[in-house]
């Protein structure tokens, strides 16, 4: 009766209005800032007195955010291709290998999820300072490959688990070498969870704040780094442009991750 | 033929495993076991730095908060999140998959976005403040930024998709069967939820709250951006130790603390809660 959304009676509206409640609670602050970012008002009075686009001017006429846009964008791509890369190989130990404590190195896989970040990234800072990798580029994308690395895992070898290796077996049995049937039957049959990985591990970098925080030097920052530092100062409307920016580019990932779903359902 | 294959298998195993492995080891173990060691012996070897931790007013204050705005945010997810992932699980479909993608559109907005959002929203002059002030519902602004208050609005926000997701799973999975049978003993709805519904939930609500708890515990930009210096957090207090006092022996005590708490709830959350959700 309670699991009958027709039979609840007055209880059905009741759920729906929290639902919708909820649901523009979550939108609100979103579309907000989307509104505000066309505002013409710099002390973000709501609703606008009128509207503009002189802060996306501004945003992208200053070379600093362009310059840590473009940086996010670097240290995202690498990170996705490492993180895809590096993913791949421990799925295929994880899912298809057989060695003692494989369970044990699936929970080591995932800790950095586990910990609070600003653990890593307090403990990562004492390292590259010793290592003279803090402000670097490879610096960025260790720790976040750090924290890119376990998603990718998950996502890759759930791909695995689902893909049957007896098709591997029989390409095997029709003359394939081991080598040649994991990159032309399996890799093929798994690349939905790879696509999804490479898009969970861009996305995470991208929107990584806290490591970068710590690791950003004054000539090389990330796009949060900048909202950052600039969000501590003032709430300029220039950040509500910059968060919209963000959050397009968030919808079009996510439409990308959920066609790549449905084209494996298909 | 087949133990062939099984052999090439066995070989590139662990091998394959190793990039990852050595990745983690160099620059997440040893920096973590570094940053941990260096609470014992700096300034000097011994315990001293989690004396002054434990021992000192100022340090149980931020505890307080910590602990305080972790439990409210998770009390006030678990509330909404209940009639949220009960609708959500038994909604006609189309409806259920606008709202999973709001709360999928809201999880994977930047971090920073939405805590912007809400400090412009709450701030003396925000939309909050004057819809409420044109309403008549106050006559001057409240403060909701710079205090414990915003920290929790914030965060409750953030900790909603993470509460409703695996809980719908958890309420999608009760068979319709065991309310049924409640309704023809005789139970009114309100037995029924009370004596049938949430307990069958419970494990499912116990996991997702003490995983919310576990992750506002360790919860370092909202707290600092909308609540101020004056209302530190652990994960601030750590930062803060490291980044402006250079103090490295005490934040290294704290992130010690933060840390054997953080796995310490999840042991307890892989010993109580998972073998029950593999039924």
């Amino acid at each position: 009766m309670l699991l009958d959304f027709n039979k609840l009676g007055v209880w059905k509206w009741v759920l729906t209005g929290i639902c919708t409640l909820m649901a523009l609670f979550l939108m609100l602050p979103i579309l907000f800032i989307v509104a505000l970012s066309f505002g013409s008002s710099r002390w973000l009075i709501f609703p606008p007195p009128g509207w503009t686009l002189k802060w996306y001017a501004e945003l992208f006429a200053d070379p600093r955010w362009v310059g840590a846009a473009l940086t996010s964008a670097k240290i995202g791509v690498i990170v996705m291709v490492l993180s895809v890369v590096l993913g791949l190989m421990a799925s295929l130990a994880l899912v298809r290998g057989k060695f003692p404590g494989r369970a044990v190195l699936r929970a080591f896989f995932l800790t950095p999820m586990v910990l609070p970040v600003v653990i890593v990234a307090v403990a990562l800072y004492a390292a590259f300072l010793r290592l003279g990798l803090n402000g670097t580029l490879p610096g960025f994308v260790i720790a976040h490959l750090i924290v890119a690395l376990p998603f990718a895992i998950i996502t890759i070898s759930g791909a695995l688990e689902a893909f049957d290796p007896a098709i591997e077996d029989a390409a095997i049995l029709c003359g394939a070498s081991p080598w040649e049937a994991r990159l032309r039957v399996t890799l093929p049959g798994i690349s939905h969870g790879m696509f999804s990985a490479a898009i969970f591990s861009f996305l995470i970098s991208w929107d990584e704040v806290v490591l970068a925080i710590f690791m950003a030097s004054p000539s090389l920052q990330t796009l949060p780094v900048k909202v950052w530092t600039t969000l501590r100062q003032d709430l300029t409307p220039v950040i509500a442009a910059a968060s919209t920016l963000l959050v397009a580019l968030t919808v079009l990932l996510m439409i990308a991750a959920s066609l790549i779903r449905k084209g494996k359902s298909e | 033929m087949l133990s062939a294959i099984a052999a090439a298998r066995r070989r590139s195993g662990l091998v394959l495993a190793l990039p990852a492995i050595l990745l983690l080891l160099a620059f997440f173990v040893v920096p973590v076991a570094a940053l941990l060691t260096r609470s014992v012996t700096e300034p000097e070897w011994g315990l001293q730095n989690y004396v002054t931790l434990l021992g000192s007013s100022t340090y149980a204050r931020t505890f307080f908060n910590t602990f305080f705005v972790s439990g409210v945010v998770t009390l006030v997810t678990v509330l909404i999140a209940f009639p949220v992932a009960w609708a959500l699980a038994i909604m006609p479909r189309r409806w259920a998959s606008v709202i999973f993608a709001i709360i999928l559109l809201s999880m994977w907005t930047n971090l920073l976005a939405r805590t912007y959002a809400w400090m412009v929203l709450l701030q003396q002059t925000g939309l909050i403040n004057r819809s409420l002030m044109a309403l008549g519902v106050i006559d001057e602004p409240l403060q909701l930024t710079n205090n414990l208050v915003g920290v929790t609005i914030g965060m409750v926000y953030i900790m909603l998709p993470f509460m409703i997701l695996p809980l719908m799973g958890v309420i999608k999975k009760i068979d319709p069967a065991i309310l049924q049978a409640a309704a023809l003993c005789g139970a009114t709805k309100w037995q029924a939820l009370r004596r049938v519904l949430i307990p069958l939930a419970a494990p499912g609500i116990a996991s997702g709250a003490l995983m919310v708890f576990v992750m506002s515990l360790g919860y370092y930009v909202t707290p600092s951006l909308l609540g101020g210096t004056a209302n530190m957090m652990l994960a601030e207090l750590i930062a803060q130790q490291v980044q402006s006092l250079l103090n490295w022996g005490m934040g290294g005590a704290a992130a010690f603390l933060l840390l054997v708490v953080t796995l310490g709830l999840y042991a307890v959350q892989l010993r109580f809660f998972e073998p029950k959700e593999s039924r």
